[in-house]
């Protein structure tokens, strides 16, 4: 089977199944085909780092990544790009871009941009996007985080989505008044439309528990948000280049290593929505070449054999139950991640 | 076992796939059968919860928007307006976009109910790696965000439990190699910088601990013998760091593999 290369490449999966190192084997073998390559990482584990050699002061900054790091392709060296995200890189970009650096002098937006500060996936679909914007690239390959994360950077843009949402707009305005103290009077139509929208009413309750000086700060922040709303609906447009299938391919990473069968089926059915029909399942961290050629006189052995194949029975039944193509890639015993991401491309090619 | 020993709440952490859930419902399987009063808890996210059920395990669930409602009506005295509040777009959006305020006023309702029955323990299956210290930064961020006031209160009130020796333990789940180590070791200090100090490395799924391997005279197919050589150098080169080297287990049944993981817990408090 060969794997044709798309716009964007998303990996997924539930977490320790190697899909940061899976994702960059891939960048690896697509760059080796000449073509241009950019690999995004939003793993807050950031996993990558410690495979491309690279430190957490130039996360946010696309770094060029030399194929010589890799064992094997030292000879005829290419390159291709790595992005580490960060949700304080994107924010400084989106208020240079916007010409909102005053607006975003806001404690509240400072606190929420901190490396854990949880914006992350909804910057994080913001860059994805900028980035597919500049289309410097033959092909991003998309590392997402783990598990339940991986619904939320799904549902990220339907929450830009809402809070942008039509019906804001006049509040928005509303707010944006009071910030720029604008001496202009409201209508009693505009009031009106306030006071039942609520906005006034969950303001004053938000004052009883914070208090007043948080109020205003908080309106100056969602203020400060609605003046880029540009860069947070473009983001929107990722999700519809997802769904389509000469835009996108899909690949759900699974490993025989843990008991990860259910994971991967909860996971799917939530992501499913999000897919197109024409997705691959990866089984990372097969062991079955090996298992098949042991055939131990010793029971206890055999029990081990036999229950380490059991599960990647179990794995293959899930996978031919639900995906078409299923592409294996083999445990890789070294410890250099390096060799990792090597071995694994070896396996891209092959499938 | 004397309850007084176990930490009120343990929270299992530490990068995806590790088997943070197996060992979360092993602990949980252990305190309770030694008549501790404990409740496992999912902190909301996909997991199953079959697997509780299955196994007649006591466990308490609360997703994160009832957390929310249930706190805002306590602050408002009214139901009905934080109901009012919970519908309004303008705010679920904004309760989305922010998902660390969520996880803050959760954890809060998680110690509350144990700061309300003194004998209760909680196991919580805590969201991985970086989304556990979102978990318990998102704390100080808001404090910092509100300054003072009735948040601001609530939330000195839940550092306190936080802070205070032997209530809460962190267990950092791990595997046997040498970058799954490495990111446990991170994840701890990431801890620690938070102040979070009772923070314990566990190992899981050993192969060169398994039962089955350990002292036959047979001889290891190569990519067993490897693995084990392997683990065996990630092993001794952080010799000291590990609380506990949990064995693979020969199953590839769920249930099976938790209740032999509890076999395997002895000595931990």
């Amino acid at each position: 089977m060969v794997v044709n290369p798309k716009p964007i490449e998303i990996f997924c999966g539930t977490g320790g199944v190697g899909k940061t190192t899976l994702a960059t084997s891939r960048a690896l073998e697509l760059a080796s085909q000449n073509k241009k390559v950019l690999l995004i990482t939003i793993d807050p584990a950031k996993r990558l780092k410690q495979i491309l050699g690279l430190e957490n002061t130039e996360a946010g900054e696309v770094q060029t990544i030399s194929s010589n790091i890799f064992p094997g392709y030292e000879q005829n060296e290419f390159s291709f790009d790595a992005l580490l995200m960060s949700p304080r890189a994107t924010l400084r970009r989106m208020k240079w871009e916007a010409g909102t650096e005053r607006e975003f002098e806001n404690p509240i937006i400072d606190i929420l941009a901190r490396p854990n500060g949880g914006m992350n996936e909804i910057m994080a679909i913001i860059e994805v996007q900028h980035h597919l914007g500049k289309q410097n690239y033959d092909t991003i390959v998309l590392d997402t985080p783990p598990g339940k994360h991986f619904i939320d950077f799904l549902q990220a843009s339907l929450k830009i989505k809402q809070f942008f949402d039509k019906s804001f707009i006049e509040i928005f305005k509303f707010l944006g008044k009071k910030f720029q103290r604008s001496s202009e009077k409201e209508g009693t139509g505009f009031l009106a439309m306030i006071v039942s929208s609520g906005v006034k009413k969950l303001l004053k309750y938000l004052q009883k528990v914070t208090g007043e000086e948080f109020v205003e700060t908080f309106v100056d922040a969602v203020v400060a948000i609605y003046k880029n709303r540009d860069s947070f609906l473009e983001a929107l447009k990722f999700q519809d280049r997802l769904r389509q299938i000469e835009n996108s391919n899909w690949f759900l990473v699974t490993s025989v290593e843990q008991h990860k069968i259910d994971e991967a089926n909860t996971l799917h059915s939530h992501a499913v929505e999000f897919m197109h029909g024409d997705s691959y399942l990866c089984i990372n961290k097969c062991l079955r070449s090996h298992l098949e050629d042991w055939n131990p006189s010793n029971s206890q052995y055999l029990h081990v054999r036999n229950s380490m194949l059991d599960r990647e029975n179990k794995i293959k039944e899930f996978a031919s139950r639900n995906f078409e193509k299923v592409i294996d890639f083999p445990e890789v015993l070294g410890t250099s991640p390096a060799q990792h991401v090597s071995e694994l491309a070896e396996a891209w090619k092959m499938s | 076992m004397n309850s007084h020993d176990v930490p009120r709440l343990i929270v299992v952490t530490g990068k995806g796939g590790v088997g943070k859930t197996s060992l979360a419902l092993a602990i949980t399987k252990q305190l309770h059968e030694s008549g501790v009063k404990v409740l496992y808890n999912s902190f909301d996210q996909i997991t199953n919860e079959k697997l509780s059920d299955q196994m007649e395990l006591p466990y308490w669930e609360m997703s994160t928007a009832k957390s929310a409602e249930t706190y805002i009506a306590k602050k408002l005295g009214s139901e009905m307006v934080a109901g009012w509040i919970m519908k309004t777009p303008f705010f679920k959006s904004l309760f989305n976009m922010i998902p660390g305020l969520g996880m803050m006023i959760l954890l809060g309702h998680i110690i509350e109910k144990l700061q309300n029955d003194p004998d209760l323990h909680i196991v919580m299956d805590s969201p991985s790696s970086g989304h556990a210290i979102t978990m318990f930064e998102s704390s100080h961020n808001f404090k910092e965000m509100f300054g003072k006031g009735m948040i601001v209160d609530d939330i000195n009130r839940m550092h306190q439990f936080i802070y205070n020796e032997k209530r809460l333990k962190s267990i950092v789940v791990t595997l046997p190699t040498l970058m799954a180590v490495n990111e446990g070791i991170e994840l701890r200090k990431s801890l620690n910088d938070l102040e979070i100090t009772d923070v314990s490395l566990i190992v899981n799924d050993a192969i060169h601990l398994a039962e089955e391997l350990v002292g036959q005279e047979e001889e290891l197919p190569d990519f067993l013998s490897k693995k084990v050589a392997m683990e065996k150098e990630v092993v001794s080169e952080f010799e000291g760091e590990f609380a506990k080297i949990l064995p693979h287990l020969s199953t590839s049944n769920e249930v099976e593999n938790i209740k032999g993981l509890t076999k395997h817990l002895e000595g931990l408090w």
